[in-house]
């Protein structure tokens, strides 16, 4: 059993032991083929930055949703070909899937000193490299500000919520599967927001439209994203419910099959490095390696609650889940 | 002196059925075989686990019940649009006419999603257009677009432009004297269209309802948006769903919904083809195109609806994405200091793959359009008149892969190509290739319809003429048939291009870095939550299409009723 | 020599023999006219001869090679030969000029040559002037006269005429016949000609060949089908003849006998095979029957109707004591007939159709530059 995040506190002032990146032994050269499910923006950014740093390394990069990322992959799988070095994706479930049909090839030298315990796969096939967190997230003008999940629910926001869809984003099958998990929320917590008539809609980038554009003006989402939206000048709050926030970490790992594994290595080095840290931190994201510092909108001195995942369970409950979900919120 | 019974006529034609016959085998055979492969033997090993469950599920059937509504209704409205659009257009005097064809046929290039995004911002709380005039309905409230019926009014809208285009090259060939006979006798214009021009325009207007029901069928864009949020799912919304979900199944299972889809399909093509078989619509005078009828008093009355409708089903929308494009984040609005062009910056400067992007998405489309067209010509010959039986079969083949989702296609195309081609050993996957032979698979049938109901409407002594002339097959294809189909040929290339131009579903699982098309960038914005820069790039698309557009109304003369926005 | 032979074809389509066996030969030089009612299979015919269906049974045979038998067939780009359709065909989007050049083009002929040919061509139909118009311009006697320039540019040795004057006015009608036949005396081509109309084939043709539901019912030239037709259908096709019953009484050595008609004795011509027969048919032409005086020898009769035809009136009337046969026949103006009025019917002549109903082929055809004399055949004791 791997358990994730298990009760990890961070404190915005915590410094854990600094891990040196290792010096390079021999440059890693030739082609790597990056399957990614990061924002554009972000995978241009990654690609970029890890480029300068293994400057014999071409980068091919696939982009596209994790639905399509995971078709593409299942394609390849079946026709006996895959194409892909090393994946970069939303969610650990996904990747436990692929663990479980072997897909997946462990590196046990990989730096993780300094992340949180719980971040990265104990059999070291795959490591997260940031924090996402899910909460509320209010449009300006909204009337109410909910402070928890609970108030989220009331019936007074009846028709104002909208929420990523679990059967299309793996992130928020985490969520569904980390929330319902829990005694404080469980299924009652969703059954009072389909009461309240809350719209699933296809990914946390129409959850953003949704709030942002006062379609609805309440919505739960990812943090980066309403930060970012926030920074632009977009009229929207983000708040970390008082229960806790569900998270997802984004993990990187190699292929069984990869062409280039010395390449392979080096992006996932990269990924956890220091200065791979520092890049996430730049896009506006709470890094894994909490010594690097935190994203300039989390004010200082704040303590993220996070809600702990059992990922193990959450993928055998998975299709359990996403049958009563789309039961639920079916017509 | 007489040669061994002219051999080599018959090879040059065998020669080029089988050509013919290799081609659609390829583009749309191929591709399915594969597909269906693997939904009864996943991994190689023979299973119908995924049959039975998926065939056993309420889903499934909740899902193609909702397919079957939403496509004809989609496809009523669109003919009920198209149909009289092109009657007023082609048939009565209304001024202005290439101006309101050239903007009613806009809709078609922009792409599906845009489209519905358009649409559902214009009716929302969030409109900034309506936040402008102060209409804005209150935040939160339900939008009325997230219902089938909001799915039928857009796929209704979008597709209109479809019928509009096939039905208006097929009147362009409708003779004056048809039309004075019945003048003459006394029926007044109402009678007229539906006595007599209606049933004569029976071949393209066949073509453009099956055309139009196919659409409406395989499209994913509109009900991913609209149906999606209140869980109303149509076959390829329900084929994303179960490709989004983990596990080994999941082709299986998407192979199998994906022959339900085509099952469908090829239901709505017999209809087809049983509506036009035993009818004889030649028209083989070579007199003028018609006169148009005389509105009279009601002439005004006429354009301004016209115009009202141009404005609400292009305009607005448009106008929309404009004033999303020129804020700095959703939401923010529009005034005068808050206006900018950094997302305009940031897409044509810092961004490199949408420039990129454009340069693919053009060549590829009017690659795609022009070898469509080409292959068309003749293998419409012989689906009409030679009646060759094999291709018969091969062309209800090949309307699948245009009824299948986007992302089916896709699916089969890596399937099939992720390997080294055999013999030449030359890899098609992850290069531009593989996309266009993605758009020439799913494309063949809109450049085919139109072209077969132009063969309808030849008279074939024209043909027999140039034989007795002593003109071989090819050169009979080249020299006569072509020019006399070209109104109907050019309506299928530009059917083929708009719609390749912005096409998203099948290029998102095909692209690769320096491979991308312009829908998956502006899908990927979009994704990502930055709906300024989705908003600045589609704006740019139609922008340069419209350019496009206007550009062939600088060149030369072309035949008449080769472009339709050309008089 | 023969151009065109036509070897006992048969063509179905399904249960429906749309040929039966015709077999016909048409000689270098030649005019054939086919003539027959609309559904009688000319038109099958001429796409077998052109080659645009295959045929069931039998072969056809153009100049010196087989184009069409049951083991091969020889598409039409190769039969070197002309058509004019009934639509006239002409390519919409060519002009003049490109649609006569079309067959030169195909054959490899560049200009100038090719510009010398088609200028020619449209000086021989009288439409110089005319190249750079574009179809849709044309009258219907231009474009009658385009497709027969195209059709002969080539040079071919044998031109097919489907029904050409059948979309033109009756006074184009006739220019155009003139047209056609001053063009066969000049070029001599072997011209095969398909009509209903009889007055057309009579007055071009050097021959006819009569069809009728996918059989040949006789060939012959116009003056013999009109005098000698073989059969009743012939007989009333050609010319309205009038077909009645009688008796064969007895028979002379040259061509003539005796016919006992309702009771008249009428002096006919025969076929020199006819024998005294009691259930015999002959045919009656408008131009064999005259009003006589009460006193001369005929046949009683009631008129039915005069109609003015210009100059004449045509006069039906019902015979009497015959079982109601109905004849017709010229009466020059002013006649004073009402309806009604009985009248005495003279025959002065008439034919007796050939029993058996065979083929009257000639088998020495008058050669193509001497032809019958123009005009209908009048009458000729």
């Amino acid at each position: 059993m791997n358990y994730l995040l298990r009760g990890v506190w961070l404190a915005a002032a915590l410094v854990s032991m600094l891990a040196p990146l290792s010096a390079q032994a021999q440059a890693p050269k030739g082609k790597l083929v990056l399957y990614t499910s990061q924002p554009e923006r972000d995978a241009t950014q990654t690609t970029t930055a890890f480029k300068q740093a293994y400057p014999g390394v071409e980068v091919e990069v696939f982009r596209s949703g994790t639905t399509e990322v995971m078709g593409k992959l299942a394609a390849e799988f079946a026709a006996g070909a895959p194409k892909a070095d090393v994946l970069l994706i939303a969610d650990a479930a996904s990747m436990e899937a692929l663990k479980k049909d072997g897909r997946l090839l462990a590196y046990p030298e990989a730096k993780v000193a300094g992340l949180a315990a719980g971040t990265y796969d104990a059999d070291r096939t795959y490591f997260g490299s940031k924090l996402i967190t899910t909460g509320i997230a209010v449009n300006t003008a909204a009337k109410n500000r909910p402070a928890s999940w609970a108030d989220l629910a009331k019936p007074e926001n009846k028709g104002q919520i909208a929420m990523p869809s679990p059967l299309y984003s793996g992130a928020a099958a985490i969520m569904l599967g980390t929330m319902t998990a829990r005694p404080d929320l469980g299924w009652t917590f969703f059954e009072k927001l389909k009461a309240d008539e809350a719209v699933a809609v296809r990914g946390n980038g129409a959850v953003l439209t949704a709030v942002a554009s006062g379609e609805k003006p309440y919505g739960v989402l990812v943090d980066f994203m309403a930060f970012n939206a926030k920074a632009k000048g977009s009229p929207i709050d983000f708040i970390f419910p008082a229960e806790g926030v569900p998270a997802v970490t984004e993990p990187v790992a190699m292929l069984k099959t990869a062409q280039n594994p010395a390449a392979a290595r080096a992006f996932i080095d990269f990924i956890l490095s220091d200065e791979g840290q520092k890049l996430a931190l730049s896009m506006g994201y709470i890094p894994a390696r909490a010594s690097v510092g935190t994203p300039s909108w989390l004010p200082p001195g704040t303590v993220i609650k996070l809600m702990p995942t059992d990922i193990g369970n959450v993928v055998q409950n998975n299709s359990a889940n996403l049958k009563r979900f789309s039961e639920l919120f079916g017509n | 002196m007489a040669d061994t019974a002219g051999w080599r006529e018959r090879a040059e034609e065998t020669a080029l059925l089988w050509v013919l016959v290799a081609i659609v085998a390829i583009l749309s055979l191929l591709p399915l075989a594969r597909l269906l492969f693997e939904g009864v033997a996943p991994g190689g090993r023979f299973s119908t686990a995924a049959l039975s469950s998926v065939l056993s599920s309420a889903t499934t059937w909740t899902a193609a019940q909702h397919s079957l509504v939403t496509a004809c209704g989609g496809t009523a409205l669109a003919v009920l649009i198209g149909a009289t659009v092109a009657v007023l257009v082609g048939l009565t005097d209304i001024r202005g006419r290439n101006a309101f064809v050239f903007c009613f046929v806009l809709p078609l290039m922009i792409a599906p999603q845009v489209v519905a995004l358009a649409w559902l911002q214009l009716f929302g709380p969030s409109s900034t257009l309506l936040k402008m005039i102060g209409l804005a309905p209150a935040m939160g409230s339900r939008n009325p677009l997230y219902s089938a019926e909001g799915i039928v009014l857009l796929l209704g809208v979008q597709y209109a432009p479809l019928v509009f285009l096939t039905l208006r090259a097929g009147l362009r060939t409708l003779p004056q004297e048809l039309l004075e006979a019945g003048l003459a006798a006394g029926a007044k214009p109402l009678t007229i269209l539906r006595t007599i021009i209606l049933p004569l325009m029976t071949p393209p207007l066949v073509a453009g309802i099956a055309l139009c029901f196919v659409s409406c069928l395989g499209n994913f864009g509109i009900p991913a948006f609209l149906g999606i949020p209140g869980n109303y799912l149509v076959l390829p919304t329900l084929i994303y769903q179960r490709l989004a979900g983990l596990g080994p199944s999941v082709l299986s299972e998407v192979a199998v919904l994906s022959c339900l889809i085509g099952f469908i399909a090829v239901l709505g093509i017999f209809l087809q083809d049983l509506m036009l078989r035993r009818r004889d619509f030649r028209i083989t005078t070579t007199s003028n195109a018609m006169r148009p009828f005389e509105l009279a008093r009601w002439r005004p009355a006429v354009e301004i609806a016209l115009w009202i409708l141009t404005i609400v089903v292009l305009v607005l929308p448009l106008v929309a994405l404009l004033l999303s494009s020129l804020v700095p984040a959703a939401g923010v609005p529009l005034t005068v200091k808050s206006a900018t062009w950094s997302n305009y910056d940031y897409v044509l400067f810092d961004h490199a793959a949408a420039k990129r992007a454009f340069i693919n998405s053009f060549s590829l489309s009017a690659t795609a359009a022009i070898v469509i067209v080409l292959v068309a010509v003749p293998l419409a010959y012989f689906l009409v008149w030679r009646r060759s039986r094999l291709l018969r079969v091969l062309n209800l083949v090949a309307e699948m892969p245009y009824a299948l989702p986007g992302v089916v296609l896709a699916i089969a195309a890596i399937l099939v190509f992720l390997k080294p081609l055999p013999v030449f050993g030359l890899t098609l996957y992850n290069t531009v290739w593989i996309i266009l032979f993605g758009y020439l698979a799913r494309f063949l049938v809109l450049g085919l319809r139109p072209v077969i109901g132009g063969y309808y409407q030849l008279d074939r002594t024209l043909e027999e003429a140039a034989q007795i002339a002593g003109a071989r097959l090819l050169r009979r294809l080249a020299t006569i048939i072509l020019p006399l189909v070209a109104p109907m040929a050019t309506a299928g290339a530009l059917l083929v291009f708009l719609t390749a131009f912005n096409e998203l579903t099948v290029s998102a699982l095909l692209w690769s870095s320096g491979a991308e098309t312009l829908g998956v960038v502006v899908f990927s914005f979009q994704q990502g939550g930055d709906s300024t820069y989705a908003a600045a790039l589609a704006m740019l698309t139609v922008a340069v299409t419209i350019a496009l557009m206007l550009s062939t109304l600088l060149t030369g003369k072309p035949a008449r009723g080769v472009l339709p926005w050309r008089g | 020599m023969a151009r065109l032979i036509v070897d006992r074809v048969t063509k179905t389509f399904g249960a429906f023999r749309a040929l039966d066996e015709v077999s016909l030969d048409v000689s270098d030089g030649e005019f054939m006219a086919i003539l027959g009612p609309s559904g009688c299979g000319k038109t099958t015919l001429l796409r077998q001869i052109a080659g645009f269906d295959k045929l069931d049974g039998g072969r056809i045979v153009i100049g010196e090679a087989v184009v069409s038998s049951v083991t091969q067939h020889v598409p039409p780009e190769r039969r070197r030969i002309g058509i004019v359709f009934q639509s006239y065909a002409l390519w919409p989007h060519m002009t003049v000029a490109e649609n006569v050049a079309y067959g030169l083009t195909v054959a490899g002929v560049r200009d100038p040559e090719r510009a010398r040919r088609v200028e020619a061509a449209l000086a021989l139909v009288e439409l110089r002037g005319y190249a750079e118009r574009r179809p849709s311009m044309l009258s219907g006697g231009q474009r009658q006269r385009v497709a027969l320039a195209r059709c002969l540019v080539t040079e071919p040795s044998l031109v097919l005429l489907d029904e050409p004057l059948a979309n033109l006015d009756v006074h184009l009608r006739a220019s155009m016949e003139e047209e056609f036949s001053r063009f066969h005396a000049r070029t001599g081509t072997t011209m095969v000609y398909i009509t209903h109309d009889q007055a057309e084939a009579m007055a071009l043709a050097d021959r006819i060949a009569v069809m009728d539901s996918g059989r040949l019912l006789q060939v012959a030239t116009p003056s013999q089908l009109y005098r000698e037709p073989a059969d009743a259908t012939v007989a009333a096709f050609i010319g309205e003849g009038i077909v009645v019953p009688a008796e064969v009484v007895d028979v002379d050595r040259n061509g003539r006998c005796r016919v006992d008609l309702f009771g008249l004795s009428v002096s006919m011509r025969c076929a020199p095979a006819q024998r005294p027969a009691r259930k015999a048919r002959a045919c009656l032409r408008a131009g064999n029957l005259a009003i006589v005086g009460a006193d001369a020898s005929g046949i009683d009769a009631r008129v039915v109707r005069a109609v003015y035809q210009g100059g004449h009136f045509r006069v039906e009337a019902q015979l009497d004591h015959a079982d109601g046969v109905l004849v017709h026949m010229a009466v020059a103006e002013p006649c004073q007939l009402a309806p009604g009025s009985a009248i005495r019917i003279g025959i002065d002549d008439g034919w007796v159709l050939p029993e058996i109903g065979k083929v009257v082929d000639s088998i020495a055809p008058e050669s193509a530059d001497s032809r019958r004399p123009g005009g209908v055949a009048g009458a000729d004791g």
